[in-house]
Order: structure tokens, then C-alpha cells, then sequence
């Protein structure tokens, strides 16, 4: 199993996990996948959370994805998915629902999976738990299995990296992979590596 | 190959009126001015012509003439909007066109042979963008603009004139062609002038000094000579299309049956033009003297009439006019439309009018600054990102890749910034508040300082940590030094 299993054309994946645990990551290396090959993605961002210095360092393509926030308003969310996943020419729809995610009802998460399929999105949510039941053919969870610091001497002076197992609880289609440990780097951005004192970098202390 | 093109549209204002009502082509029409009952013909079309009807007339003896005469009023936004549909198709053809007067445009059709073929395929092209705006147009092609606008008046669509043979093609039309003022035509049948070859085989000293100037234009005109240069016409900023309407709706539904021949003439110029519009302006008169104005900026550029039409009518169904409408105006704003054609092994990209449809819903329901491709912002301040319009390029692979490979730890931010407490032992966090909840800090790196703006009111300055929290969280947390405030900023994740 792959990042690349995650995007499945027509299909519902869901991603779950408590905070910190690589989801967001997993759901990024998504996202920016399908924007380097050429395809428009869209992010229906529940609570805001989306960090675009972030995601552009990560090489996702800023010009391809279109942003939807919808300022903590769940039932916005669940529309506007219901809608682009009903515009045919996204390769990717991603609903990050947060930590508080509603369960979807039976019908609705079926007509959804029966939009999804007729379009050939590739719907993928986030979120703490499943929402989507058995509509869903794909439901990976994300657990950390650790935090590494590193620094010149004893005391930490940067994050390093998370690591994280990722682990299949559904797969309709296909059998279940064994679990998959991906270690997520910590890019920091530029200015952090910049010792410069010039005002407005930062600069280490 | 000739040099220039002049197409002419045959009773320029009866085309225009019957350009916005296609129905009337084949009635007779006429189109009036003034106030009634003293309004008077002022052109009329073919049928009308062959009826009897014609000018000067006022419109009470053309309806004696033609019982079955129809009569509009062509206002003066709907004569503007036809005629520069027409600038505006045959800019399709050449980027050199000269507004050559009611009806008339001059076309410089040099070095198009190898773009578009010959003179004759040259006035096919003119011909066919003419009729895609509405207009049955005749067109001369010559050496220079007066023989080819003498050759497009002999009646048939296309007239080529070749090189050095204008004298000999021309020389048996009439000198009516010319449009002689009545004095001049008067002088030149009493000397049996009739036609062109016989008006340019007068001395030019002598009709000078007989006819003055209005003698001399004839007779440059009869000889094929161009007097004054060329003016190159340049493009308005923006396309109208109006019409006016001799009853009242106050129905939206009929407003939209109107609206939509509006939308596709509109379409149609910006078709010619290859562009497309973001932003639409309507301007409805109406019955009790005002104007209900409306902008609809699109979330994607449109140069479909059908997408258009359900746009306006979506806004005009939230803020209807508050009377009824007698007059419609539709202003497009236009914007170079992105060309291009997807490979086979590319993906596909949502269809324009779809994605405008999806953009437009998505904007109502959360909100037109809410919705729209990220983009990040020329600053050091964090989470400095502002939101695009959503126009995905092309399809095709990003070029290169990215310093960071697929694994890039993500970032969940917190916005705004949750305020939190935070317990500090030697310079470092110990334990961080949050929610009621007490933390405790496992691990911690940091500060990162940075500040910047402060040379404004805006001005900041903080020092980051990150942090692993007791239950397994990690975390950036901020010190505004400004404020002495400490906030949670975001999670990794």
C-alpha cells in the first residue's frame, strides 16, 4: 500500500486519526500527487485549517486546487462536496472534517458514493472517525508511532520528524495490506534556516 | 491580393433593428424617428423597399404605402451595440479595421494570404464573422479602401477587384454609389455623368473649380484614390448589448426570455474576438424612470450565453428590480480567454461552464471570500495567504520537482490562533493550558523569533516552539512579545 492506493477514481477513501498522528500529511501527499499530474483538486476545508506556506514547500500545485472554507459550518461542508463531486474534471475532492465529524446518513453517504462513481472523483475524507460507513471503499487509520528531535548537542532545537502507521480498517475491492509506517519529514521553511537579522526573517535565538 | 476589404451592411439601421429581432427580416420594416405622430422613416429593409416604402416618408404615408409595414425605433445604445458587433467581427479576421461610417468598416486584409488563402477566401471569412454577429454584409476587396467600398455597393457579396483593372471594372456603375450629395448629382446628370468611368474621366482642374470639394472627393472616390489615412480602430474595454423592449415584463421569466437573445449576441461578439467575459453589468430601465443596475462578477470566464443567462437570472432572483423593466443593457467585461486542448495522456480539467456553475454555488453558499485557489502572500508575517480566483492551468505535469519529496509533515492551523497559558521554567515551556486542560510539555525546541512590519501599525513580533504535549500532541505555539500573549498556533499532524 501506497500514498497512490489513497487516490482511487470513483471511489470514497477515508482517512482517520487523532491530532498529530500523520492524517493531514497523508491527505497533503494526496492532494499534491494529483495537482503534479496535471489535475485540479479541491479542499473543502471545514474548520480552516489548511496551511498553505506548508503545502506549497510540500510541492502541492497552489494553482490547481481550489479552497473552500467553511468556517466551522459542517452542513456547508457536506454541500459543497455534494456539489463538486457532481462537477465532472476533479481528479480529487478531499473533506477535512476535523475532530468533530458528523456521521453521515446511510442514503446520504450512498448517494454521494453513487455521485462520486458516476463522475470518477476520487473522494477522500478526514476526519477522527469514519462518516461514511460502507460506502466508503477504502478507510485507512493513522496511528503516530513517535516524535524524533534532533539538534547539534543534548536539547532538542528543532522537530525532526513524525512517525506514523498507517493501517487499512476497510477495503472493499481489494484485500487488506499490511500496515505501512511512513516517517513524515519536518520541512521548516526557508526563514528558519536563514541565521539573518535582517527585520522581518525569522531568526534562531 | 488586394489590400483592403470594405464590407458594408445594406440599411445599416433596419439590420440592426432586425439583428436584435431576427423574426423581422423577412417583414417589411422600417425603422422611425421622432415623436408620434410626427415620426418619420429613416431606413427601411428590402421588403419594405420592393412594397414601395421609401425615403424621406414619414411613417404615416409608409403605412398607406405598406399596410403591413412593421416600425421600430432604433435606439441609439442599439445602433452603438451593432455597430461595433461588426468592428468587432471583422477584428476576427484582421487586427487592422477602420470605422469606415454608419454600417461601413474598411478591413486591412494584407498578408493574410498566407493566413487565410486568397481575396475571395478572405471575403468569405468576412462574411461568415459577420453573419455569426447577425449582419448579411456585401464586401469589396481593391488596392484601395474607395475602390473596394464602390465595388462592395454593386450588390453582390463578395467583389474582388483585381489590381490594376479598378478603372475597367468599375467604370459601368453608377455614380448613385457614391453617395452625391442631391445638388452635386443634380450638376453631374445635367452634364449626362452617370457613371463612374465617365465622372473619372474628367479633368480634376475643372472640377474643382465647378464643384468645389464635394466634386473633388467624387472624384478621387470614382478613381480609386484613398484622401485621407487610415484610422485604426481600437477596441472598446468592454462589449454592450441593449434592447429595448415597446412593453413592460414583470415577470422574471419573460425578463429572461429576453435576456437570452441579448446573452447570445453578446456571445457571439466575444466568440469573434476570442475572449471571454468575468464580469457582467446589468442595467435594466425601468417603468417609473429608474435603472436597477447589477454586477455579477463570474467566478470563471464565460463566453457562454446559456451559463450567463442562469448566472444573472440566479441574481436577479435575489435582488429583483422593484418595478417593471422597459429596456434591457448586459456590459460584459472582457478577459483573453485561455486557449488550449488537453493531450490524450492528460488529465481532464472541469468544463468551463460546469466549474462557473459549481464556483458560483459554492460562493453563495459559503460566502464569495471563501471560496477560490490559495495563494501566498509576499511577507514573513505567519500564515500570510490570501485566496485567487480558481483558474487551473492546462493540463500538464508540473515541471521539476519540489525540494521536499511526498513525505512533507503537514501543519493544521488554528485561525484565528487559540489564546492559551503556558508555564515557563528556564526559558522553556513547561506546561501549556488549553480548553480547562493542563498539558504537560514533554519536549521543546524553540524560540524561533521573528518580527516584521514595524514600521506600521501592523507590526508584529513573536518567538515560536514547538512542543510535544503529554497526550502525545505536537504542537507550534507563539509569543506575541507585543502583547506578552501566548497562543496556540497549530498542530502538526
Amino acid at each position: 500500500m501506497g500514498i497512490a492506493t489513497l487516490v482511487r477514481a470513483g471511489e470514497i477513501t477515508e482517512i482517520i486519526g487523532r491530532l498529530s498522528s500523520g492524517r493531514t500529511s497523508l491527505l497533503i501527499a494526496a492532494l499534491r500527487r494529483a495537482t503534479r499530474a496535471g489535475a485540479a483538486a479541491a479542499l473543502v476545508d471545514v474548520d480552516d485549517v489548511f496551511d498553505v506556506a506548508g503545502a506549497a514547500r510540500a510541492g502541492l500545485d497552489l494553482g490547481r486546487l481550489l479552497w473552500v472554507r467553511c468556517g466551522g459550518r459542517r452542513d456547508h461542508a457536506l454541500r459543497a462536496v455534494d456539489l463538486l463531486v457532481r462537477c465532472p474534471g476533479f481528479a480529487v475532492v478531499a473533506l477535512d472534517l476535523g475532530e468533530l465529524a458528523p456521521r453521515l446518513p446511510l442514503t446520504g453517504a450512498f448517494r454521494l458514493r453513487l455521485a462520486v462513481r458516476r463522475s470518477s472523483v476520487a473522494l477522500i475524507t478526514l476526519s477522527s472517525r469514519r462518516i461514511a460507513g460502507a460506502s466508503a471503499a477504502l478507510a485507512v487509520e493513522t496511528v503516530q508511532a513517535g516524535v524524533d528531535w534532533a539538534g547539534p548537542g543534548r536539547a532538542a532545537t528543532r522537530l525532526a520528524r513524525l512517525r506514523a502507521r498507517v493501517s487499512v480498517v476497510r477495503a472493499r475491492t481489494a484485500p487488506t495490506p499490511r500496515p505501512l509506517d511512513i516517517v513524515w519529514q519536518c520541512e521548516v521553511s526557508s526563514a528558519r534556516c536563514e541565521p539573518s537579522g535582517e527585520m522581518g526573517r525569522e531568526v534562531c535565538a | 491580393m488586394s489590400a483592403f476589404a470594405c464590407v458594408v451592411v445594406p440599411s445599416f439601421l433596419a439590420a440592426a433593428v432586425e439583428r436584435v429581432e431576427p423574426a423581422l427580416r423577412e417583414a417589411p420594416l422600417a425603422v422611425v424617428t421622432g415623436t408620434p405622430p410626427a415620426t418619420r422613416v429613416v431606413d427601411v429593409n428590402a421588403a419594405a423597399r420592393v412594397l414601395g416604402v421609401h425615403l424621406p416618408m414619414s411613417e404615416a404615408e409608409a403605412r398607406a404605402c405598406c399596410p403591413g409595414l412593421t416600425s421600430r425605433v432604433c435606439s441609439d445604445a442599439m445602433e452603438a451595440a451593432a455597430r461595433h458587433a461588426l468592428l468587432d467581427a471583422t477584428l476576427a479576421v484582421s487586427p487592422r479595421v477602420e470605422d469606415a461610417g454608419t454600417g461601413i468598416v474598411n478591413v486591412d486584409v494584407r498578408g493574410l494570404e498566407r493566413l487565410v488563402g486568397d481575396a475571395t477566401a478572405v471575403g468569405r471569412r468576412l462574411l461568415r464573422e459577420a453573419r455569426a454577429v447577425g449582419f448579411l454584409v456585401t464586401i469589396g476587396l481593391a488596392e484601395s479602401r474607395a475602390t473596394a467600398r464602390v465595388a462592395a455597393r454593386l450588390g453582390r457579396p463578395i467583389t474582388v477587384v483585381a489590381p490594376g483593372r479598378e478603372r475597367e471594372t468599375l467604370a459601368g456603375a453608377s455614380i448613385a454609389l457614391l453617395e452625391p450629395d442631391p445638388e452635386t448629382a443634380r450638376t453631374l446628370a445635367r452634364w449626362g455623368v452617370r457613371t463612374l468611368g465617365e465622372l473619372a474621366g474628367l479633368p480634376r482642374d475643372g472640377v474643382a473649380v465647378r464643384l468645389g470639394p464635394a466634386g473633388l472627393r467624387l472624384l478621387d472616390l470614382a478613381r480609386g484614390l484613398d484622401q485621407e489615412p487610415f484610422r485604426a480602430y481600437t477596441p472598446a474595454p468592454f462589449y454592450q448589448e441593449a434592447q429595448g423592449l415597446e412593453w413592460e415584463i414583470e415577470t422574471l421569466d419573460a425578463l429572461a426570455t429576453v435576456l437570452a437573445p441579448v446573452f447570445e449576441r453578446l456571445c457571439a461578439r466575444l466568440t469573434a474576438g476570442h475572449l471571454a467575459a468575468d464580469v457582467l453589468d446589468v442595467d435594466l430601465r425601468l417603468a417609473s424612470g429608474e435603472h436597477h443596475q447589477r454586477r455579477v462578477p463570474l467566478a470563471h470566464p464565460l463566453g457562454d450565453a446559456r451559463a450567463m443567462l442562469a448566472l444573472v437570472r440566479l441574481d436577479l432572483e435575489a435582488h429583483p428590480p422593484a418595478a417593471a423593466v422597459t429596456g434591457v443593457a448586459v456590459t460584459a467585461h472582457p478577459v483573453r480567454a485561455v486557449a488550449g486542448q488537453g493531450g490524450l495522456w492528460q488529465p481532464t480539467m472541469p468544463a468551463v461552464r460546469e466549474l462557473a456553475t459549481v464556483l458560483t454555488r459554492l460562493a453563495a453558499l459559503v460566502g464569495p471570500a471563501s471560496v477560490g485557489s490559495p495563494r501566498l502572500v509576499d511577507s514573513h508575517r505567519p500564515d500570510a495567504v490570501a485566496l485567487a480566483r480558481f483558474q487551473p492551468a492546462n493540463p500538464g505535469v508540473t515541471d521539476g520537482e519540489p525540494a521536499s519529496a511526498d513525505h512533507a509533515l503537514a501543519l493544521r492551523r488554528l485561525r484565528p490562533p487559540r489564546e492559551i497559558d503556558v508555564e515557563w521554567i528556564e526559558d522553556a515551556p513547561t506546561s501549556v493550558r488549553w480548553n480547562g486542560a493542563l498539558y504537560r510539555v514533554l519536549t521543546s525546541a524553540g524560540p524561533w523569533r521573528s518580527s516584521g512590519d514595524w514600521w506600521d501599525v501592523e507590526g508584529w513580533a513573536r518567538d515560536e516552539w514547538d512542543v510535544a504535549l503529554s497526550d502525545g500532541t505536537v504542537c507550534r505555539i507563539a509569543h506575541d512579545l507585543r502583547r506578552g500573549q501566548w497562543s496556540l498556533d497549530a498542530v502538526y499532524d
